[in-house]
C-alpha cells in the first residue's frame, strides 16, 4: 500500500470534488508520539483500520480498533489519541465535506445520486448511531480503495464514479449500522428500540423514511411489519405517542399549551388542538381544566 | 342492527371486538401500548398511553365498522389483565406509570410473607397466590420503598379502574380484577382486614367493589360525542381476562378444564367451591358469587418458544418470526414423540405454578450422541406442554378433569394443541378465531340484556367443534418422560437457587443507557 495524503484546496486531484476534504493512507512502522493528535471534526470523517490495533478516543471516550473495523466520525465530534501517540499498523480514510444545517439536518451535498428524503434519512440515521465503531466491515475498505484507485487512474467516467462510490459507502454504513444494532430477528425489541428513540425526540418531525431507516427497513416493508404489530400505521402510532405525553403535560400546570404543542412534535398549537380534540372530544385547554381542578 | 362492542386492556396492547347479538363477530381492531422495564424486575405502562389507545382504537373500530352501517351500540363490556396498580393522587391524576402483573420489585417481600403464617391465613381469605404479581405486595413495597408516592397517592387503582374512570368519573374494581389483588376475601367479597393492613392502607383508598355486571356510570358528554354513541350506551365493568376466557370456552361447573397459552399460559377450572391447598399452588378468581375459576399459571409459555426461534430459527425474511416458527414446528412433526428421549425444562422465566420457584432456570436432559438440532426444537415445545401438563395434574388433584378446552397463540397450534390432547389423553376443543376473553365478554353482555338468564346458560351455548382426539400409543411414551420430567422440576431446587446466585453474581452490568440524543 502506497502512503499519500490528498487534500482539498492543495491537492489538485481533489479540483472536480468539492466535497472530497481529504483523502488518505497511512502505514505506520514505528509508534510515533505527537503524530495524531486530537482535533475537532468538520464534516464527516470515515476511517477504515487495515492492520495493526489502535486505541483512539471519540468525544473523549476511547474505543479500541481492528482490522476491519470503520470509525465515523460526525460534524462537532473531537477525534484524535492519548498524548497523540500513533500506533503501528495502516488505515485509510476520506474526510467529506458533509456540514449540520442550520436546522440539525445533515444532508450530502448535490453531487449526490441520493433523493432528498434517503439523504436526509441517512444523514439522521449516522447522527443517531449510538457507536461510531462498525466492525467486520471488509466492503468499506473496498469501496475506499476503489475510490483512491479511481482518483489517481483518471478512468474515463471517474468523476461520475467516484461520487457513486462515496453515495455508496454512505449506503453501506447505514445499511451495516442498522443491522448491527437490529438483526432482524427480533421486531418486539426492535419496535421498543424505535419507540424510545421517538420518545426522546418527540419534538422533531419525523418521516416514515426516517423511521423505517432507522431500523433497518424499507419504508413498505416497515409500515406493514408496524400495522401488522402494533394496529397502527408508523405516523398514528406517533400521534398516540404524542398525545399520551401531551395528557401528562397538561395535568401540569407549569407548561403553557403552545410549549406542549411544541415538545410533543405538532406544527402550531392550532394544529395540537384539532388532533387532541378529534381524538379525546376536548381541546387541550378544556382537558388541563378539568384535571386540574380539585374534586 | 343492535351491537355489543368489548375492549380487552391486555398484556401487550387492547383488542376491540364488535359482535351482533347473536355473538357472531362484525369488526375487530387492536392496538398495541408498550411495555417500560426502566430497572430490573420493573414491568410499567403508561396508563395515558393506554387510554390514548383505547380511544383511539375504538374510535376507529366505531367509525369502520359501526357507524357505517348505522349498528347501535347497546354496551361496551371492560376485559383486563389481572394484577395492575396504578396509584392516582386526589385529582385522579397518574403518580407514575402502572406496575403490571410481571412485575417483580417485590419479590423479596413475597418471599417473606409467603413463608409465615398471616401469608397462610391471607392466602385462605385472598385465594390470590403470594407472589409478586399481586397489588398486596405492590402496595407493601410502594409504602415501604416509594414513600413519596404513598403519602400522596389517593387511591391505588387498577389499569381498568383508571380507563374507566377516565371515561365516566367513576372509581369502581368489579369482583374478578379484585379478587386478583390479594386484598379481597373471596369468601365474603369484601376487603379483607388482615391483607389491608399489611399493605398499609384503608379500603378508602381502593376503589369501590362492584359485580361483573354494573354498570360503571355513564360516558362523559365529551367522549359521548367524539366516538358518535347516545348517552344510553351501557358502559358494563365487566371481568378480567382469565375469567372472561374461561367462560368464552363455555366452562361451568366442574369436569371440565380450559388451557390458555399465549406468552405466558394458565390451566383453569370452574366451581362452586374454592381450592384450598397447602402448598398455596392454586389461584382462585371470582367471576360472580359463588362462582370461582381456579387454576395455576405458568411464567413459561410461547415466550419460551419465541425465544428458541429467535435463537435458532432461519430468518431468511428479516422480522418474519412466524414464517420461521412455522418452519421449526414442522422440524418438530418429523421427530418421533417423545423427542428420542431429549426433555426441556422450560423455566427461563423463573416458574408458578406448580412448583412456584422464581430461581428455576431451564435445561436440556438426556443429550445422546444421535440426538439433532431438530430434536431440540421438539424438545423446546413438549418441555412447554409438559409444564402445562404438570398444573394440570396438580388440579386433578382436587378437581375431577374429563374434557379440556385450548385457546391462546401458541396453544391453539394445531401442531401443540394435539400434543395437549395426547399428553392429557383427553379429547380437546379449540375456539378457531382466538378470542375466547372476548367471546366471554360477550356472554357477559348478553346475559346482562336478558339473552341468557344465567351465565351457565350462555356458557351452556358455546360449540367448539374442533375436537382433537388422543393418541393413547403416544401418550404411553409422553407418560413415561413425564415422570422424569416431574422429578426434574422439584430435584434440581438447591441448584437452580445456586445457579441464580451466581448468574446474579457474575452478572455484567447492562450498559447505561446512551446518552439522550441531541438533534
Amino acid at each position: 500500500m502506497n502512503q499519500f495524503v490528498l487534500q482539498h484546496g492543495k491537492s489538485p486531484e481533489l479540483r472536480l470534488f468539492p466535497h472530497l476534504l481529504e483523502v488518505g493512507a497511512k502505514k505506520n512502522g514505528s509508534i510515533q508520539l505527537h503524530a495524531f493528535p486530537s482535533t475537532a471534526t468538520e464534516g464527516i470523517r470515515i476511517y477504515y483500520i487495515i492492520e495493526g490495533k489502535f486505541e483512539w478516543r471519540l468525544n473523549h471516550e476511547a474505543y479500541v480498533l481492528y482490522p476491519g473495523d470503520v470509525v465515523l466520525i460526525m460534524p462537532g465530534t473531537s477525534f484524535g489519541s492519548d498524548h497523540g501517540v500513533l500506533e503501528i499498523g495502516s488505515f485509510t480514510w476520506v474526510h467529506l465535506n458533509i456540514q449540520k444545517q442550520e436546522n440539525g439536518h445533515i444532508l450530502p451535498g448535490k453531487w449526490s445520486g441520493l433523493s432528498e428524503a434517503e439523504g436526509a434519512a441517512i444523514g439522521k440515521l449516522l447522527s443517531l448511531s449510538s457507536s461510531p465503531v462498525l466492525s467486520h466491515f471488509q466492503d468499506a475498505g473496498k469501496i475506499l480503495k476503489s475510490i483512491q484507485t479511481e482518483l489517481f487512474g483518471h478512468e474515463i467516467g471517474y468523476q461520475a464514479r467516484i461520487n457513486h462510490l462515496i453515495d455508496e459507502l454512505l449506503i453501506q454504513i447505514t445499511r451495516h449500522m442498522t443491522r448491527q444494532s437490529h438483526p432482524g430477528r427480533d421486531f418486539p425489541k426492535t419496535f421498543m428500540r424505535l419507540e424510545e428513540v421517538l420518545r426522546e425526540n418527540l419534538a422533531h418531525q419525523w418521516t416514515v423514511e426516517e423511521m423505517a431507516a432507522l431500523v433497518g427497513m424499507g419504508t413498505t416493508l416497515f409500515t406493514e411489519r408496524v400495522k401488522s404489530y402494533s394496529g397502527f400505521s408508523p405516523i398514528n402510532y406517533l400521534i398516540n405517542i404524542r398525545i399520551s405525553e401531551a395528557i401528562k403535560m397538561l395535568k401540569r400546570p407549569d407548561i403553557s399549551v403552545t410549549d406542549i404543542a411544541l415538545d410533543t412534535g405538532f406544527y402550531s398549537s392550532q394544529h395540537f388542538s384539532t388532533t387532541f380534540k378529534k381524538l379525546t372530544g376536548y381541546r387541550p385547554s378544556e382537558f388541563r381544566n378539568n384535571h386540574l381542578r380539585n374534586k | 342492527m343492535k351491537c355489543i362492542i368489548t375492549i380487552e386492556l391486555g398484556t401487550n396492547g387492547i383488542r376491540v371486538f364488535a359482535f351482533d347479538l347473536n355473538g357472531r363477530v362484525i369488526g375487530s381492531l387492536k392496538g398495541y401500548y408498550p411495555t417500560f422495564h426502566t430497572e430490573p424486575d420493573h414491568s410499567e405502562q403508561d396508563p395515558e398511553q393506554i387510554f390514548i389507545t383505547t380511544l383511539y382504537v375504538l374510535k376507529n373500530l366505531l367509525n369502520e365498522c359501526i357507524h357505517p352501517k348505522k349498528h347501535k351500540v347497546v354496551s361496551i363490556c371492560f376485559s383486563a389483565a389481572m394484577h395492575s396498580v396504578l396509584a392516582v393522587d386526589k385529582n385522579g391524576n397518574p403518580l407514575g406509570n402502572a406496575i403490571t402483573w410481571s412485575d417483580n420489585r417485590a419479590k423479596k417481600e413475597a418471599l417473606e410473607l409467603r413463608q409465615s403464617a398471616l401469608g397462610r391465613s391471607i392466602y385462605a381469605a385472598t385465594g390470590t397466590p403470594i407472589h409478586p404479581m399481586s397489588p398486596l405486595l405492590k402496595i407493601a413495597w410502594i409504602r415501604s420503598l416509594d414513600k413519596e408516592r404513598f403519602k400522596q397517592t389517593s387511591k391505588f387503582l387498577s389499569i381498568k379502574s383508571y380507563i374507566i374512570h377516565q371515561l365516566t368519573g367513576e372509581y369502581l374494581i368489579d369482583h374478578s380484577i379484585a379478587s386478583a389483588t390479594g386484598l379481597l376475601n373471596i369468601h365474603t367479597i369484601s376487603w379483607e382486614p388482615d391483607a389491608l393492613q399489611y399493605a398499609g392502607i384503608n379500603a378508602s383508598r381502593l376503589p369501590e367493589l362492584a359485580p361483573v355486571f354494573a354498570q360503571a356510570g355513564k360516558l362523559k358528554r365529551a367522549y359521548q360525542q367524539s366516538l358518535g354513541l347516545g348517552a344510553d350506551t351501557k358502559i358494563l365493568i365487566g371481568s378480567s381476562d382469565g375469567c372472561l376466557a374461561t367462560l368464552g370456552d363455555g366452562v361451568k361447573g366442574e369436569g371440565h378444564a380450559t388451557i390458555t397459552i399465549e406468552d405466558s399460559g394458565a390451566v383453569r377450572v370452574m366451581g362452586d367451591a374454592v381450592l384450598q391447598d397447602e402448598q398455596m399452588r392454586f389461584f382462585n378468581y371470582l367471576l360472580t358469587e359463588n362462582s370461582y375459576v381456579s387454576g395455576g399459571p405458568t411464567n413459561n409459555g410461547g415466550n419460551i418458544f419465541e425465544w428458541f426461534t429467535r435463537q435458532f430459527g432461519d430468518f431468511t425474511n428479516p422480522f418474519d418470526a412466524e414464517q420461521s416458527m412455522q418452519q421449526l414446528i414442522e422440524e418438530a412433526s418429523k421427530v418421533p414423540v417423545g423427542a428420542d428421549g431429549l426433555l426441556f425444562l422450560p423455566y427461563l422465566l423463573g416458574e408458578r405454578a406448580p412448583i412456584w420457584n422464581a430461581n428455576a432456570r431451564g435445561a436440556y436432559f438426556g443429550l445422546n450422541i444421535k440426538h439433532e438440532r431438530k430434536h431440540f426444537v421438539r424438545a423446546t415445545i413438549e418441555g412447554i406442554l409438559y409444564e402445562i401438563y404438570s398444573i394440570g395434574r396438580s388440579l386433578a388433584e382436587q378437581r375431577n378433569i374429563r374434557s379440556l378446552s385450548v385457546n391462546g397463540s401458541f396453544g391453539t397450534i394445531p401442531f401443540c394443541t394435539q400434543l395437549i390432547a395426547d399428553m392429557f389423553n383427553k379429547p380437546v376443543r379449540v375456539r378457531q378465531q382466538s378470542h375466547s376473553v372476548s367471546y366471554g365478554a360477550w356472554l357477559l353482555s348478553a346475559t346482562e340484556m336478558g339473552i341468557f338468564k344465567t351465565l351457565d346458560e350462555a356458557a351452556d351455548t358455546v360449540e367448539l367443534p374442533d375436537v382433537y382426539k388422543p393418541n393413547k400409543k403416544h401418550h404411553a411414551v409422553y407418560a413415561d418422560y413425564y415422570s422424569i420430567f416431574e422429578k426434574l422440576s422439584t430435584k434440581l431446587f438447591d441448584e437452580f437457587e445456586a445457579i441464580g446466585n451466581l448468574q446474579q453474581k457474575h452478572a455484567v452490568p447492562e450498559a447505561p443507557p446512551k446518552q439522550k440524543i441531541k438533534l
